[in-house]
């Protein structure tokens, strides 16, 4: 434990000492700055930040690969893998310290939208249960985000290439699927059943379905349960990508 | 009475793909002791200590390290080794003493066993006043002391070194041979490396190894008496004031001489002389110089350095022509 919590903080900090830490905050600030002010911070409109949590992946989807994309192709390049590797760690808790550490950051990403909140406080009074679920899906959210990163940059020792393959699977993973049911759901008969559970199936593996409800106040357990096992997915896949490499 | 083995490498062999790196490497490396790994570039040094290091596992064959095998108890031999790799890969944005903590919370070290051993091993290293440093910021010299200061954090019995003097200027060579003579007894040193009067001076026995087998194992002076054995005998070096041509045929027609050659002319001309290189041999040279009115200068025997014995033994193709330049001199 204490050696994945070592792992974990020196990934956090090092976000911190490089200037790639800052953008990604400074991008991600503008861009909820814009929602905010656009979306709520209107005359007459509602004292719920909800819109603006909920379009929260929009842009994770861009910002999570460069939070990840060094964890372990950075490893790779550098041949600081053998250090690692050669020091008393398992596999699991190695893996686990990187996500940890990404996830962390993330999170840190995400609470500095609270300013908004605080913003919007001294103008209204909004309803804190939806704001507190809004925030607990966003958490839910990275980790699945953060675990298809991880997995990327285990596989590649560019970085570029990690962040580039991880920003297209979640790309797909949060709108592909939504679109082509959307697309195709008119023109499917309900009699095909076969295509109808296509696009079931599309469905229910895209990501942005999942986060509607918590920024409504709604834990559906159903919307838990597909990102941790979308996390456990790609950890474990992780994992043996990374017991692969060491047969090798 | 040998004391016990502290690494023991059984049979090794390691396959990357078709190529075979180690072919059933065996050795043992005793407790406390300080053994060179030698080799030339490729010859699987990397890739042995590799796997005693638990990098990568074995294609087949057994090796342990502090009584723990490689592949079954691979964490209890990480715990007990500290390794330098050879390009001693570091976190460059962090500071020399954070690096350090952190490789300590690798290792599971509680933290005032932490502090307590950081200012020990910075001290050992000379890097006490190097802790508040960027590690990107360092020198190469510095950043090799942080790697052997890294793998000696956790005082463990086994150090494992691949090529620690690389990148360090003359006095720091010194100072690192210095500190690995130091840790003989205490731990069980395996020194890859292929600067050969390192060995000379700070290791008990040498393992050479060769395009993945082991070529020869032995104390230094075994190894270049090996070496005079298999050369056919030890070189006679001679210097004599007069008519080079007419020296070297007289010289070469005295019996148990294999060859003559001539390194110098000159007034003063300079022969190598292989053969039985015994004491009447000498005698009957000088005898001969003299007798035939030149002027004997200098005579020496040359025994065979550890430097000729490592290209003899892996380079066989080679093994003829000796470095003559300044070998002798030195």
């Amino acid at each position: 434990m204490l050696r994945t919590l070592a792992i974990a903080g020196r990934e956090i900090k090092a976000l911190f000492y490089a200037p790639l830490g800052y953008i990604v905050l400074t991008i991600y600030l503008l861009f909820v700055g814009l929602l905010f002010s656009l979306q709520i911070l209107r005359p007459g409109s509602l004292a719920d930040p909800g819109p603006m949590i909920a379009m929260n992946h929009l842009i994770m989807v861009f910002l999570v690969p460069f939070i990840t994309m060094a964890l372990f192709s950075e490893e790779y390049r550098s041949g600081r893998i053998e250090v690692l590797r050669t020091s008393p760690l398992t596999e699991v808790e190695l893996i686990f310290g990187k996500f940890l550490g990404a996830l962390g950051f993330y999170t840190v990403l995400v609470l500095s939208s609270v300013v908004f909140v605080l913003i919007l406080l001294a103008f209204g009074r909004p309803d804190f249960p939806p704001i507190f679920t809004g925030y607990v899906g966003l958490v839910l959210m990275g980790m699945l985000m953060v675990s298809v990163g991880l997995f990327f940059s285990a596989l590649s020792q560019h970085q570029v290439v990690a962040a580039m393959s991880s920003c297209i699977t979640l790309l797909v993973l949060d709108w592909l699927a939504t679109v082509l049911s959307f697309l195709l759901r008119p023109y499917v008969k309900p009699s095909w059943h076969f295509l109808q559970g296509v696009l079931n199936v599309l469905g229910y593996i895209a990501i942005e379905p999942h986060t509607t409800g918590f920024a409504r106040g709604v834990v559906d357990t159903r919307d838990v349960v597909y990102f941790l096992t979308g996390s456990f997915l790609f950890l474990a896949m992780t994992y043996v990508v990374m017991e692969s490499r060491r047969w090798r | 009475m040998q004391k016990p083995a502290e690494i023991v490498v059984d049979q090794i062999t390691k396959d990357y793909g078709r190529f075979r790196a180690v072919d059933h490497i065996s050795f043992e490396v005793s407790k406390g002791s300080v053994v060179g790994f030698l080799g030339p570039n490729g010859a699987g040094k990397t890739t042995t200590i590799r796997m005693l290091t638990c990098y990568m596992p074995p294609t087949s064959g057994r090796a342990s390290v502090a009584g723990y095998d490689v592949f079954s108890q691979s964490l209890q031999v990480r715990e007990n080794i500290g390794y330098l790799p050879e390009s001693t890969p570091l976190y460059h944005e962090m500071r020399v003493g954070e690096y350090l903590d952190y490789r300590g919370k690798l290792r599971g070290m509680p933290r005032a066993q932490r502090r307590q051993r950081i200012g020990e091993v910075a001290e050992r290293c000379w890097l006490g006043d190097r802790l508040r440093w960027l590690v990107g910021n360092l020198s190469k010299g510095y950043r090799q002391r942080l790697g052997i200061a890294d793998a000696l954090l956790h005082n463990p019995p086994v150090l494992v070194l691949d090529e620690p003097t690389v990148g360090l200027d003359p006095s720091q060579i010194r100072e690192a041979r210095r500190l690995i003579a130091e840790l003989a007894g205490q731990h069980t040193v395996l020194l890859s490396t292929h600067i050969l009067s390192e060995v000379e001076l700070v290791c008990q026995r040498v393992i050479i190894i060769g395009r993945g087998r082991i070529l020869a194992q032995g104390t230094p002076d075994e190894l270049k008496q090996q070496g005079a054995q298999r050369g056919g005998g030890s070189r006679l070096l001679v210097e004599v004031r007069g008519p080079a041509d007419q020296i070297k045929s007289a010289i070469a027609a005295l019996p148990g001489v294999q060859d003559a050659k001539i390194l110098g002319g000159g007034p003063v001309a300079s022969f190598e002389i292989t053969g039985k290189v015994e004491a009447a041999l000498r005698e009957q040279i000088a005898a001969t110089v003299v007798g035939r009115g030149w002027a004997l200068r200098e005579m020496r025997t040359a025994g065979m350095s550890l430097e000729e014995f490592f290209v003899q033994i892996t380079d066989p193709g080679r093994s003829g022509e000796r470095s003559d330049g300044g070998r002798e001199a030195a």
